[in-house]
This record gives C-alpha cells, structure tokens and sequence, in this order.
C-alpha cells in the first residue's frame, strides 16, 4: 500500500511540478498575456494603464501617439478593430472617448489622459473602473488552454494528495452511508 | 506580493492561497464551489467585477476536481445520478444565463438577482434548519435510548413523493440505494441549473439540498456527487467567462494550490460526521450568505445611500468563509475528542462517529 503510494505520489507530484513550471515560464515570457491582450474590439488607442494610474484632471498624463510593436512607458498605439495589440498593451482608450474628451483628449501629437479610473457598482459591490481591458478581445483558445490547465492541475493536485496519504499510511476507508 | 498582469493589480500572494484555502475546507465539506464567498473577497482585494466573477468560475472547477478525486476515495459520488444530471445541469445553466441576459435587457438584473438569491437561499436555509434540528433531536433521543444510530438520518418523506413517479426510465443508483425517474433528476439538474446560470454561481447551495430533500440521496452522497456536478458546470463557465476575456489565470493557479490543502481536509472531515452536521453547516452558510445578500439589495434598494452597508456586507461575506472553516474545525476536533472518551459539548455526540 505505501509502496503503491509512494508512486502515486511521486508521478502525480512529477507532473504537478511540470504544469507548474510551464504556467510560470508561461506568465514570465508573456504568453498568457498575449493571449488575453489579443486584439482591439474597437478603434481607439492601445495603451499601458499602468503609465498613467496617478494621473488627475489637475496632473494629467501626457502619452507620445505613434505606431509601435510594442508599448513602454508612456505611448498611446492607433489601433483599428480587429487588429493585433501591440506587445505591452492592457488597454484600448475608445477613440469615443477620446473624441468626448472628459476622460483624455489629443493634443498635437500627444495624448492628454485626465481620468485614468472612476469608481462604479456591480451587484452592490464597489471598484475601480479603469481603462485596462477595455476595448480588447481574448484569444478565444485562451479560454481552452484556461480549462484546460485548471482541470489538469485539479487532476494532478487531487491525485498527488491521495499518493501522499497513501504513502503516509493514513487508512482513508469508504464511508459505510447505510451503516453505523 | 505577486504581479498580476492580466487583472492589473498586485496582491500579496497569501491572501488569494488563504481564500482557496478557506473555501476549499467548507465547499470539500459542504459540496459547495463558494462562488458567493470568493467573489466578493476578489473584488475587495481589487480584482474588477467581471474578473472577480470569471476568475472564481476557473477556480471553482479545478478545486471541485480536487474535492471529486478524495469524494471518490471515500466511496461519496454515485455515477448513476451524477450522470443522470449532467445534461438537465447544463441545459439548465444555459437558460438561467439567457434569463440573466434578458432582465439585464429590461434594465432589471441587479435588483432581481439579489431579491431572487434573497428568496432562493432564505427558503432553503428555513426548510433545512427546521428538518436537520428535527433529525438532530430524533438521533439524540435514538442515543440516549441506547439504540444503534446511522450515518443518516433525515425526517423529511420528500424524496418518498419523487421516488414514486412512475415514468420510464427508471433508474436504480446502487451507491445511493434508490429507484427513480431519470426524469426527476433530469428536472432536479434543470432547475437547479437554471438558478445557477441565473444567479451566477456553481449551484451547489441549492443542488445539495436538491439531492437530499428531493432525489433522496444521503447528505455525505450529495455533496460527492454535486462536486462531480460542479466539474461539468464549473468547467463550462470557465469556458465561457474565459472567452470573454474575464479570468486571470494566475489568480486561478494560486487559489488552487491553497484549495488542494483545503479540499483534502474538508473531504475528509465528512468522514467524522453524521448526515445532518453537514446539513447544519450549509444552512449557516446558507443563512450567512442571505443576511450579506440582504444587506446589498437594502444599499441598491436605496440608492446607494447608506454606505456603511456596502462595507458590512462585505465583511459579513468573508467573515462568514473564516467562521464557516473554523466552524468544521472545530467539530472533527470534537469528533476526534469524543472518539478518545474526552469531555465534548452535549450538542456533539449524536452529530459526529465514533468508529
């Protein structure tokens, strides 16, 4: 029974750390966010939220307009629908919005970004609605590779436990429903 | 702390471990996903709304599968009725998410969702609160008459009423001990599934009950069996809010490994228990949840007015994970002190085993 145990521990162990390692190397070399920052729903400009979150109608934040492959720092991508984002991208400024120009309105060659986020309500739950995500689409195989990888872990996690009691020769029986 | 890139937002690595944790002890031990606890405790950690939702969806499927495996280990799942339910489950689940999308159409769906949650959990919790505290007293008088007492014991004869209806086919689940329509299972899974598409959850709050108080299965076969419900539903939402670009899948990957530990200790505490210890914890749960539903369709009720409601209901919502844990804690401890002849409170003895 240990004997038994301790293979299922091992193999299932084995594998749980290989889907580890490969989620990681997937999250460090960028993949997964590729996959989620796939292209723009709408027309408007790609951008990176995290360079102007700080920004106040008083202190905006000033994002150079120009065609790039990838966003560092304060730039602002045109974009058209359906086109891939460009790498470092989280975010698409609606040229609607950009056009209304309360939250951000070009100037020259620069983009003026006054209101990076706004508080909103959902089922009665208060957050912070900013410009990340919007206007992008998801690879829809993301959401396949997402179930995939979550059930495979399930699978591995769950039998890699049962190897582990096994191994430590805890007596896990069958509940007896109709017994005492 | 850890980067997550996808739902922007940097968050101490412990605390999305720690609620895995949490909810995978009580949704191991009760069969529930928790949607209607992690929800909430992603948002207050910052997570948008839409990723809140989508990322528990993810996370609910893998620890389900986590909880599955150790349910099948402890002979809780019967295949016969899991598969009977499947189908009416997903069919149900589509319709309640295409009702969703028809009352956000009429402008309604966030009052609605919150008075139909309102209704759906407070119904529950009163029908089993009054049955489970009727078998309770049933098995402390069966003990202090010195009779041999089951695992089981249930006063309700709901299930005698379904398990009479004569239409084919017919289907005998072996684990379970019963004969009964497939069609009442089919109906169970569309019901309940049409709730959870509806209110966005797993479903296993209502599923639970549902295979008790209607199918007739034992407390500790529901809940293996809602788990092996919640893969197939729990996986398809995944799905789907995945496609919609709403899941962080390192949020995901994290509350996993958190839900692993406490998925093992959840499942194997049913063993130490009676049918209806598990079914006093899901009423709590299920009445815990109902007073922070309450609380937030009173804040939208009124416009927003009373602020402070916003911000009980959200610690009501996770202070209700912590208890619920601690909850199941601490009834194995008594189990287990009660199985070595230690002093236990007078409520403990008919509730758990002693062998």
């Amino acid at each position: 029974m240990k004997k038994k145990g301790a293979i299922k521990f091992f193999v299932w162990a084995a594998l749980a750390l290989a889907l580890a390692v490969y989620v990681f190397y997937a999250h460090e070399t960028g993949k997964i966010d590729q996959m989620y920052y796939h292209s723009t729903k709408t027309d408007g400009y790609a951008v990176n939220t995290n360079a102007f979150f700080d920004a106040t109608k008083e202190k905006p934040a000033l994002l150079q307009i120009g065609p790039a492959d990838e966003i560092r720092g304060p730039m602002a991508v045109p974009v058209k629908k359906g086109e891939r984002l460009p790498k470092g991208a989280n975010g698409v400024i609606d040229k609607k919005v950009v056009e209304e120009g309360k939250r951000a309105k070009v100037e020259g060659d620069k983009l003026v970004v006054m209101v990076p986020w706004q508080i909103k309500e959902s089922k009665g739950f208060k957050y912070k609605d900013t410009f990340i995500h919007k206007g992008v689409k998801t690879d829809p195989w993301s959401g396949v590779w997402n179930v995939a990888m979550t059930i495979a872990l399930g699978l591995c996690l769950g039998f890699m436990a049962e190897g582990l009691t096994d191994l430590l020769g805890w007596k896990i029986q069958k509940i007896e429903h109709f017994g005492h | 702390m850890f980067e997550f890139t996808v739902a922007g937002h940097v968050i101490p690595l412990f605390l999305l471990v720690l609620t895995g944790f949490t909810v995978g002890v009580v949704g191991g031990f009760i069969g529930v996903g928790g949607g209607y606890m992690v929800t909430p405790a992603l948002i207050v950690f910052g997570f948008p709304g839409y990723m809140a939702s989508g990322t528990d969806a993810c996370h609910i499927a893998g620890k389900a599968v986590i909880s599955s495996i150790r349910h099948r280990q402890l002979g809780n799942i019967d295949w016969t009725i899991a598969l009977a339910m499947v189908g009416g489950t997903m069919l149900g689940v589509e319709l309640g998410v295409r009702l969703l999308v028809y009352t956000k159409n009429i402008g309604l769906s966030g009052v609605v969702l919150l008075a139909a949650s309102v209704a759906v959990m407070l119904g529950l919790f009163i029908y089993t609160q009054i049955e489970t505290q009727k078998s309770h007293r049933k098995l402390e008088a069966d003990r202090k008459a010195g009779k041999e007492i089951g695992r089981e014991v249930k006063v309700s004869k709901i299930p005698l009423y379904f398990q009479r209806i004569p239409i084919m086919p017919i289907i005998k689940a072996r684990k379970a001990r019963l004969v009964i329509s497939m069609w009442v299972i089919v109906i169970v899974g569309v019901s309940t599934g049409i709730l959870a598409g509806f209110l966005g959850v797993g479903g296993g709050f209502i599923r639970v009950p549902a295979l008790v108080y209607v199918v007739g299965t034992t407390s500790h076969l529901a809940v293996g069996t809602d788990l092996v419900e919640i893969v197939v539903s729990g996986g398809y939402g995944a799905l789907r809010q995945s496609m919609e670009g709403n899941v962080d899948f390192m949020a995901v990957f994290f509350m996993i490994i958190g839900a692993m530990i406490g998925a093992q200790f959840g499942s194997i505490a049913t063993s130490f228990v009676r049918g209806p210890a598990i079914r006093y914890i899901l009423s709590y749960s299920l009445i815990l949840a109902t007073v922070g539903a309450m609380m937030r369709l009173v804040y939208v009720l009124t416009g927003g007015a009373q602020e402070w409601l916003a911000f009980v209901a959200v610690v009501f919502t996770l202070g209700e994970m912590v208890f619920l844990c601690l909850f199941i804690c601490s009834l194995v401890w008594f189990a287990v002190r009660h199985k070595h002849g230690k002093a236990v409170p007078e409520w403990v003895p008919p509730l758990v085993v002693t062998t």
